[in-house]
Formats: structure tokens, C-alpha cells, sequence
């Protein structure tokens, strides 16, 4: 492995990590607060799985050397993550423990549209050339139809009840239509990760992102607000993030610090 | 509220098979508002942690289920006569001709001949 | 099954005296079979509010979801709590189906809950400031829970002793991740350690308390015996308690931490563990709804509840226009 090689692979590695392990963060807060007992315990699976994934990715930059998978999850600073800043958004207003206003509509969006990209994006990293990656989408891609039919399914019914939902919907839609263009790149290293046999284009995948995308809106009757989504709020993958970011790293590793002389938990 | 509440919370019955070639066994029950969304949230909801193959979802006013009254008429008598157990003997009668009729090389299982 | 071939020509009279042999019996009582008000009202009271328990059981615990310290405890924490909100799924569903003849649903089990109508756990009605919370709610909350819940397995009525059955099931994974994180803590630092003897000490109380009180004449009310004779249940509140004293108290003091409590001690000749009464008062208040963290969990789910009330509309319209 050249030192460009592996530069560029832990580059993509934290990007599929953090994707998920933020992601899932943002998911779990929900817990004990969805609109349905029934979905309540049906999405933190998805949470935890996503979670799940994110440790996949974790252990094989912890194999490359770049430090323990706890220690990559949760000692870094905002800086140095790569995720996508939609997924970093918070849910709504408030905190999780203290009357929080979470977004349902905005939540059903940012997960249909992340989790048709995960899913395109692991059958491209199933003929990534460094096989321990190509061996961990085989195995993540196992869950990610379950997942995929779980959103389609939230999105077609509230995309066709009443109005209020309708609304609610199209406002989550423009919302995510603003930064889903931060998690569609790959970041100022993109052309060599796809140069260097990693991962397939980034045109390419975005394509068939809005290709699918697209499809799915027009069962509900629904135009894309633009050609190609945005990247309003900066790009994650160049460890451009918001507010909400720094706030979520400070929860997850707030245990994970207190006891600097821990040596397990 | 704008809705009545019923229609959201309808009630399914959920089934399983655990693998191919299983018979499904009914499961637990839930609530949802439509038989596409009870599929989704069933398989998390009871199969955390089993795996499973197959999953049905049946919205429970479609099941006629038998009242305590019927069940009561389930009761049935002996009906030896339709079951292998009734037919006991046969053994021991085909051992009968077997020592009457010398060596022949027949055999006698337990199931008779 | 009783000589008993029909049931639409008997008296009331009849009809309990059938339905009590049955439960002499052993025999299991269905949702739809015949039963007494009383034996309804019990099950309805005792299952909802073991189940609105199991929903209410996740908020202490949800605080230290994101904040648990490593992947391996964010994964198994999600898990756990995930699990309580499945057995809310499970109970509430049977207590649900008892409902019915009432007319009642889920949403007169929540609106009942946010008016502290429908009591849970004085358990969970308290703080759990620290991760060390975390790890005493999951041995000992959980341990605890399981003994009750476990004594409940052979209940007379069906559909309860098949949830009960699913539960206890995942409850031993749960007794495991507790074990795990207590020992996690009382192998590690000075700091660590007083975490976790400080988090025992603020739960010491509630867990004794969490059985209940020894006897009617503490509660003033009848519900223990009743179950006991319905066969709901097979033990009293204070043999559930002494089962957990001789469970806990020994690993306890084996981990080297000590219980809050000078006068805990198995008296050998009356063969039971002699403790520190708790405050049956303030546990009636906490009941009640007064506890110190009662009104911010209920609004918590009060305000999740109606904030997602448009989803909840949506789905209900999705259903009828696709009819």
C-alpha cells in the first residue's frame, strides 16, 4: 500500500464512518419519543445497526493504524470528521431530555435519502479494490434493503395524507435538498478515491441517486426543487461543519472523557 | 385531534416462519393503520434477535376467531378405531402365524409386517 | 376442562364458580373468555401499568444512550432500552385487548398516563445523574424487575403469561449488560468506583421500595391478595423483596461496595434479611406522580405525544383514502 493509497483510503473510510455514526446518533435521539410505540422500537434497530456500521468502519482504520475505534469515534474534533453536515443537523429544536421539538417530516426525508445513497453507494464499494472494504459493504448491504423499505414506506404515506403532512413534507424535502449535496461528494479527494480503484465516480453515483430519487418522487406526485441538490451549509468531507456537530461530539464523548485514567468502561 | 383514533390504531396480528419448510406460527399483535406499515414495524418489533423467512400480517376483524362457547364444543370422545394405536395387536398375531407356519423368512417389525 | 359443555344458560353465579375452577385448574383464561369484573379491572390495573412502566423505564435510562462511553455500551445500551420499549409494546397490547369492552384504546392509555391517572414504577420516577445510574438501573432495577416478572410467568391469564414469557427471554441479556457494566465500573479507577457506590447509594431506597409494601395494611388496599387468589401472581411483595436481599446483597459487598444501610443483616433464626423500612409515605407520593423527576418525564412524553400528533392524522387518513 503507497502512502497516497492509504491517505486516500482513510480519507474515505472516516467519511463511511462518520456518515453512519452520526447519523445513528441523530436516530437514537428519538428513542422513547417517535410518533408510535411499533416505530419506536422498529427504528432504533435501524440505529443500531447503522451504528453498527459505523464500527465496521472504525475497525478498519483502527487495522490501518490510525488509532482505537473508541478513540476515532470519540477524541476527534469537529475538524476532523468527514461526515456529510445534513446528518449532523439537529433534529428539530430542543434537547432530547428537555421538550424537545423534533422534526418527523424532516427526519423520514434526511433518512430516505441518505439510505437510497448508502445503498448505491455499497454496491459501488463492493468492487472497491481494498477488499476489507469491499467485504464490509457485503456485509452492511445484508440490512440496508430492510432500511430502505422502512423510509420508502414512511415517505409514500405521509407524502399522500393530508395537507398539514403534505406540507410538512415538502418543507423537509427543501430543507434536505439544501445539504444532501455535502453528503453526494466525496470531498476534495474524490477523483483520486475513484482514480486509485476505490470507489466508482462520484457523477456516476449522484446519477443514479437522482435517478432513483427522482423515481420515487414522481409516485407521489412530487418535482425536485433543482437539478441537483446543495451543499448550502458547507463541505463535511473537508471538515467544514455547523454548531450541531460540536454539540453532538460533546454528548457522545462525554463519559468517554470524564475519566482520562479509564482504561474500560 | 383531527382524526378518530381507531383508524389509526388498527389492530394486526402478526405471523411467522422461522425457516423455509416451517410451518408459520402466529406471533404477537400490534397496532398500526395499514397493513404496509404493520409489515415494516413487525419484524422489529418481535424478531429482534430470532431470525426469521417469512412474515404475515393479518388485520385481526378479518380473522373469525371461535368464541369460549365453541372451543367448549371441542371436546371429543376415543376414536382409537382411526388411529394406528388402536391396532395394537397386529404384532403379535402375525408372530402367531409366523411360529404356526415354521421359518419363513418374513420379517416382523413393529409396525407389523 | 371442567364438565362444563356450554355456558349460555348459567347464572352469573355459575359462570364464577366455572371460571374460578378453571383457575384452580391451572387452566389458562383467553381474552375473550368469560370473566369476572374484578378479575378484568385486576389485570387491566396491573398490566398497564406494568407496561406504561416498561415505556416510562426508558427515559431514565435514554439519557446515557449517546453518552455511553464506548461503541460497544452505545450499541448494547440502544439494545437494552429498545427492548423496554418493545415490552411496553407487548403489555400495553394485552392490556389493549382488556380494554375493549370499555371502549378504551392506546390513546385513553396516554391520556390517562399524562393525567397521573395511570401510575408506573416508583422507580422511574427518579433522576439518574451520572453513567454509574446507568449501570446500578441495569443490574439492579433490571434484576429486580426480573424477579417479579419471572414470578408472574405462570399467570393465570394467557396473553400475559406469553408476554411475560417473551420478556423474561430478553431479560437475561439485560442481566448480563448490567453485570457487564457494573463490573466495568468496580474493576476500574478511584473515580469510577465512586461513581458507582454513589449511584447505589441514591438507588438503594427505591429498590426496596420497588416490590412494594410488605402488607395491606400498608398500602390500605386489597391487590396482592386478589392476585394472589386469581393466581396472577404466586408471591407476596416481601418474599419478592427478601429473594432480591439474598440475590444482591452478597455480590454487592463481593464487588467491595458497601449498601446504605447499617442495620442490613440476615437474621439467621427468623431465616429472613432485616433492613432500614424505606419511607412508605414519600413512595405513595412518588406513585402519585410527585416524584423528583415525575413531571419532567411525563411532559417529555406528553410533548413528543402531541407533537407527532399530525403523523399520527396523516397515517390515519393514508389508511382510509387507500380503502
Amino acid at each position: 500500500m503507497t502512502p497516497e493509497y492509504k491517505e486516500v483510503l482513510t480519507e474515505l473510510l472516516f467519511q463511511l464512518a462518520d456518515d453512519d455514526f452520526i447519523h445513528a446518533f441523530r436516530g437514537s435521539e428519538w428513542l422513547g419519543l417517535a410518533p408510535h410505540i411499533e416505530e419506536d422500537v422498529a427504528f432504533s434497530s435501524i440505529n443500531q445497526d447503522t451504528m453498527g456500521h459505523a464500527v465496521i468502519y472504525y475497525k478498519l482504520l483502527e487495522d490501518l493504524g490510525m488509532g482505537a475505534a473508541d478513540d476515532l469515534a470519540h477524541l476527534r474534533d469537529a475538524s476532523a470528521f468527514r461526515n456529510g453536515v445534513l446528518l449532523e443537523f439537529k433534529n428539530g429544536s430542543g434537547e432530547y431530555l428537555d421538550s424537545p421539538q423534533y422534526d418527523w417530516a424532516f427526519t423520514v426525508v434526511r433518512h430516505l435519502f441518505y439510505d437510497v445513497y448508502k445503498k448505491i453507494k455499497l454496491e459501488a464499494l463492493k468492487q472497491s479494490n481494498y477488499e476489507p472494504l469491499a467485504n464490509a459493504a457485503r456485509k452492511i448491504l445484508t440490512e440496508q434493503t430492510y432500511h430502505l423499505m422502512h423510509w420508502q414506506t414512511w415517505f409514500r404515506q405521509l407524502m399522500q395524507s393530508t395537507e398539514e403532512s403534505r406540507a410538512r413534507m415538502e418543507q423537509a424535502l427543501l430543507r434536505c435538498w439544501e445539504d444532501m449535496g455535502g453528503v453526494l461528494t466525496y470531498g476534495q479527494y474524490g477523483d483520486e478515491m475513484t482514480a486509485l480503484g476505490l470507489i466508482g465516480s462520484e457523477e456516476a453515483l449522484k446519477n443514479t441517486w437522482l435517478a432513483e430519487i427522482t423515481k420515487l418522487f414522481s409516485e407521489v406526485d412530487y418535482k425536485k426543487p433543482s437539478d441537483e441538490p446543495k451543499m448550502a451549509h458547507g463541505n463535511g468531507r473537508n471538515g467544514e461543519h455547523s454548531a450541531d456537530l460540536d454539540h453532538a461530539l460533546k454528548i457522545l464523548s462525554e463519559v468517554y472523557r470524564s475519566d482520562s485514567q479509564a482504561s474500560g468502561w | 385531534m383531527s382524526q378518530d383514533q381507531s383508524t389509526f390504531y388498527e389492530e394486526y396480528e402478526v405471523f411467522s416462519r422461522k425457516k423455509d419448510g416451517m410451518p408459520l406460527e402466529h406471533r404477537f399483535s400490534l397496532l398500526a393503520p395499514n397493513a404496509e406499515m404493520a409489515l415494516i414495524l413487525a419484524k422489529e418489533n418481535f424478531f429482534r434477535r430470532e431470525p426469521i423467512a417469512d412474515l404475515w400480517v393479518v388485520k385481526r376483524s378479518n380473522i373469525r376467531k371461535m368464541t369460549q362457547e365453541e372451543r367448549l364444543a371441542f371436546g371429543r370422545l376415543d376414536k382409537a378405531y382411526r388411529e394406528t394405536k388402536g391396532y395394537a395387536d397386529l404384532v403379535a398375531r402375525w408372530r402367531a402365524f409366523k411360529e404356526k407356519n415354521g421359518d419363513q423368512e418374513v420379517e416382523i417389525d413393529d409396525a407389523g409386517i | 376442562m371442567s364438565d362444563v359443555t356450554s355456558l349460555a344458560h348459567l347464572t352469573d353465579e355459575e359462570k364464577y364458580e366455572h371460571f374460578m375452577r378453571r383457575i384452580e385448574n391451572d387452566e389458562k383464561i383467553e381474552a375473550e373468555d368469560w370473566m369476572p369484573d374484578d378479575y378484568r379491572e385486576q389485570l387491566i390495573k396491573l398490566i398497564t401499568m406494568h407496561g406504561i412502566s416498561e415505556i416510562m423505564g426508558a427515559f431514565p435510562e435514554k439519557e446515557w444512550v449517546p453518552k455511553a462511553p464506548t461503541l460497544h455500551r452505545k450499541l448494547a445500551i440502544m439494545a437494552k432500552v429498545q427492548d423496554e420499549m418493545g415490552h411496553g409494546q407487548l403489555l400495553l397490547r394485552v392490556a389493549e385487548d382488556l380494554l375493549k369492552p370499555y371502549g378504551k384504546t392506546r390513546e385513553d392509555i396516554m391520556q390517562d398516563l399524562f393525567s397521573k391517572r395511570l401510575k408506573f414504577h416508583n422507580v422511574f420516577h427518579m433522576p439518574s445523574p451520572t453513567w454509574g445510574d446507568a449501570a446500578v438501573i441495569a443490574w439492579l432495577v433490571d434484576g429486580a424487575a426480573i424477579l417479579s416478572q419471572t414470578m408472574m410467568l405462570k399467570t393465570s391469564y394467557g396473553p400475559y403469561g406469553r408476554a411475560l414469557k417473551r420478556i423474561c427471554q430478553e431479560e437475561s441479556f439485560h442481566s448480563k449488560h448490567g453485570e457487564s457494566l457494573v463490573l466495568s465500573l468496580a474493576e476500574g479507577t478511584p473515580e469510577q468506583r465512586r461513581m458507582l457506590q454513589e449511584a447505589l447509594n441514591r438507588w438503594w431506597e427505591p429498590l426496596l421500595m420497588f416490590f412494594g409494601p410488605k402488607s395491606s395494611k400498608e398500602t390500605g388496599h386489597t391487590n396482592v391478595d386478589k392476585n394472589l387468589k386469581y393466581k396472577l401472581r404466586s408471591k407476596t411483595n416481601e418474599e419478592l423483596r427478601q429473594e432480591f436481599l439474598t440475590k444482591y446483597v452478597p455480590k454487592i459487598k463481593l464487588l467491595g461496595l458497601s449498601v446504605p444501610d447499617d442495620t442490613l443483616h440476615f437474621d439467621e433464626e427468623k431465616g429472613e434479611w432485616i433492613y432500614q423500612e424505606p419511607d412508605w409515605q414519600k413512595f405513595k407520593e412518588i406513585i402519585k406522580g410527585n416524584g423528583p423527576k415525575s413531571d419532567e418525564r411525563l411532559a417529555l412524553r406528553r410533548s413528543s405525544y402531541e407533537n407527532s400528533q399530525w403523523v399520527r392524522d396523516a397515517l390515519a387518513e393514508y389508511r382510509m383514502a387507500a380503502v
